[in-house]
């Protein structure tokens, strides 16, 4: 059981290694996120993404470009109870007692592991992701294995002899003589009964648990020292994606967010609708980030209502939202309007695409001090400033962008390498 | 060493090893994709487009035409202190009909005006500083605004053109304070583009008076081609061949170069 269950773990933790380790090309890949493993390779939003971009996936994130995953530790520890666990197998009742002690301690390592990050995920995600589910149903499998192997250095192995009760094989005490065991019947069978002897497991040493706990932390943390080893060098990387030509928009047209602990000039192009912005808003809202951000957002809905860069609205409705933060903004709920649409934009996402007047009947019911602005030549002609803004910057028509002072974080630094490029081009947002 | 020790070890340092060989594969091929990305035809985010100035329907290789040479060869883009272009300029630029000239300009019907003035005059009423102001807010995503002036055949032609220039002159000087009111006034010469066509090129029809947002109260219905307008309030000036060439057309232009 101890064998499989590794098996199995080592599998769901290379194919989570694979999809961060593909990512580090810094391209846009898919992640594979099934109970079966190898299939369900998706590329768009899914919890197995959700989680690799999450604070949670990865140990030093500020110290390299996407930090150590967790997930090479767990495939260096399930490697190693492969072969623990194959040990036990061919060992059997040889296996000593300090051994499976060792091993069932052992087993309670990625049994705890698993626990911490399915709560995680529970509270801080709000989502599971089927590869990390698979590998917390190993690790629980893997402990029941544990269990298993520890109640086995108790047990005595072969056939047992109660005492008081002396009795040949094959008695019981309904039938203290079995036919076969009758003189008569003599001849049937072989009369000769086995000489009943309890073979408990080996003691063993200590040297064995040991041994056992200082191989699987090396082979726990073999993977990420490779990992760690090998990783591209990022730092020219980070500040080639260009730079704010027009700093500011002269008819203050832009969206100041209040937050708690500003330190660090910050400027986002932000769709209420795009689910991209929402995830990354999250992420720095969880990281601690947001609120040392002294933060102007430029929104910039990918709806053609109103955004004339596109043919075809990407986010229909998100035009309306963009007038409502703005609305919101004279109020001082700017932040407010934007977070709620966050916040509902699964619904409103789906109420744009059926109609767009039901968006702002939501807005409305919601904000009802927002009704009478949000249609005016005013608020039109302010979104409209700010989508000249970004067309005097020639940003690229895609959200969320982060500009820190007047440099673009690249857009394949905003999820994994997050923590990385904050470090290098802001620390003080860090602290 | 006993026979199962031997295999569990032998297996561990295989799965081990071979964990920290595939991890150690999976970025090396990341690091070389990293170092050498694909062409950037082939990379989807070289299919991101940048923002940009509005590109609508009617900005046509001929529109586009027109619009290059007023913006180019007209002094607008440059440090030229020449300022707009005059008849013969389209001339040389515009091997167009008349007719076809001013269909290039029809799609611009929702976004235009046509600002009206007096017989042998210059000077803009309240109306048509209300519809330059109007027409200057609706700017959206355009990069160009567009004043085409003209003067009706009474006169000479000399007289006439000089009267076009000064009457395209009056609706920039209007533009130029509107935008410095909206602090837009740096980047003015930049956006406005001027023609001054007189009386010998591409003059309006009267049919423009009932479709096209004019300055001054015209008859209220549109008219049909071909039929007389419909009277106008009582303060109405009459739309003739005429008076809906003593005009200056605005519009934002929706094109990119």
């Amino acid at each position: 059981m101890g064998a499989l269950a590794s098996l199995l773990g080592a599998i769901f933790a290379g194919l989570s290694t694979h999809d961060y380790a593909q990512h580090l090309d810094r391209q846009l890949h898919g992640t594979h996120c099934s109970f079966i493993p190898g299939l369900g390779e998706a590329t768009g939003e899914n919890p197995c993404t959700a989680a690799m971009y999450s604070p949670y996936s990865a140990l030093l994130k500020d110290k390299m470009w996407g930090g150590i995953p967790i997930s090479l530790f767990a495939l260096g520890a399930f490697a190693f109870f492969f072969a623990a666990s194959l040990y036990l197998l061919l060992a059997r009742e040889n296996a000593s007692k300090r051994f499976r002690i060792g091993y069932f301690v052992a087993t309670l390592g990625p049994f705890a592991a698993s626990i911490l990050m399915f709560i995680i995920s529970l509270v801080k995600l709000g989502e599971l992701c089927k590869l990390c589910v698979g590998i917390y149903v190993a690790s629980i499998a893997l402990f029941v294995a544990g269990i298993l192997a520890l109640m086995g250095s108790r047990q005595a192995f072969g056939r047992v002899a109660r005492p008081g009760q002396p009795r040949s094989a094959d008695s019981t005490a309904l039938d203290p003589q079995p036919w076969h065991q009758n003189e008569k019947n003599s001849r049937a069978l072989p009369t000769k009964v086995d000489t009943v002897t309890p073979v408990s497991a080996p003691t063993g040493s200590w040297a064995a648990p040991v041994f056992l706990f200082a191989t699987l932390g090396i082979a726990t943390a073999l993977p990420a020292i490779v990992y760690a080893g090998s990783l591209p060098d990022y730092s020219s990387k980070i500040v080639e994606c260009g730079k704010l030509t027009v700093r500011t928009e002269k008819h203050n047209a832009l969206v100041k967010i209040t937050t708690t602990n500003p330190k660090q000039q910050a400027l986002t192009f932000e769709d209420p609708l795009c689910p991209t912005c929402k995830a990354f808003h999250d992420r720095l809202v969880s990281e601690g980030i947001y609120e040392n951000l002294d933060l102007t957002v430029a929104v910039f809905p990918l709806d053609s209502e109103c955004n004339w860069m596109l043919k075809r609205p990407m986010h229909p409705g998100a035009c309306v939202l963009a007038r409502a933060v703005l609305c919101g903004d004279k109020d001082g709920k700017a932040r407010q309007v934007l977070e709620w649409s966050y916040k509902n934009q699964k619904e409103l996402a789906e109420a744009g695409k059926a109609d767009v007047a039901d968006v702002r009947a939501r807005v409305v019911k919601k904000f009802p001090e927002l009704d009478a602005c949000l249609d005016t030549k005013e608020t039109k002609a302010r979104l409209d400033n700010i989508l000249r803004f970004a067309v005097e910057n020639k940003i690229r028509v895609s959200t969320p962008q982060l500009f820190l002072g007047d440099t673009r974080v690249c857009d394949e630094d905003t999820d994994m390498g997050l923590s990385y490029t904050l470090q290098r081009l802001a620390p003080s947002v860090k602290k | 060493m006993k026979p199962p020790v031997a295999i569990a070890a032998l297996v561990g340092v295989a799965m081990v090893g071979g964990s920290a060989l595939f991890v150690e594969q999976q970025v090396r091929a990341s690091k070389e994709r990293l170092e050498n990305p694909k062409p950037a035809d082939d990379a989807p985010e070289a299919k991101v487009a940048v923002a940009d100035h509005t590109e609508a329907d009617y900005c046509t290789p001929k529109f586009k035409e027109v619009l290059a040479r007023v913006v180019l060869a007209c002094g607008l883009s440059g440090a030229d202190s020449r300022r707009g272009c005059e008849p013969v300029d389209v001339r040389s630029f515009s091997s167009i009909s008349d007719e076809d000239f001013n269909a290039l300009f029809e799609p611009l019907v929702d976004r235009g005006g046509i600002v009206l003035f007096d017989d042998n005059s210059d000077v803009l009423d309240d109306g048509a500083k209300k519809l330059i102001e109007e027409k200057w807010a609706e700017r959206k995503g355009a990069r160009y605004f567009f004043i085409v002036a003209r003067a009706s055949k009474t006169g000479a032609a000399g007289y006439n053109e000089a009267l076009s220039q000064r009457r395209a002159n009056s609706s920039f000087f209007h533009l130029e304070s509107t935008a410095k009111e909206k602090k837009e006034e740096g980047s003015i010469d930049k956006m406005v583009g001027m023609l001054w066509l007189g009386s010998q090129y591409a003059q309006l029809s009267k049919d423009y008076c009932g479709t096209w947002s004019l300055s001054r109260g015209l008859p209220a219905q549109p008219t049909v081609k071909g039929q007389p307008a419909k009277p106008g309030p009582k303060n109405a000036h009459a739309c003739t061949d005429e008076a809906i060439n003593r005009s200056a057309f605005i519009s934002w232009v929706d094109c990119r170069l």
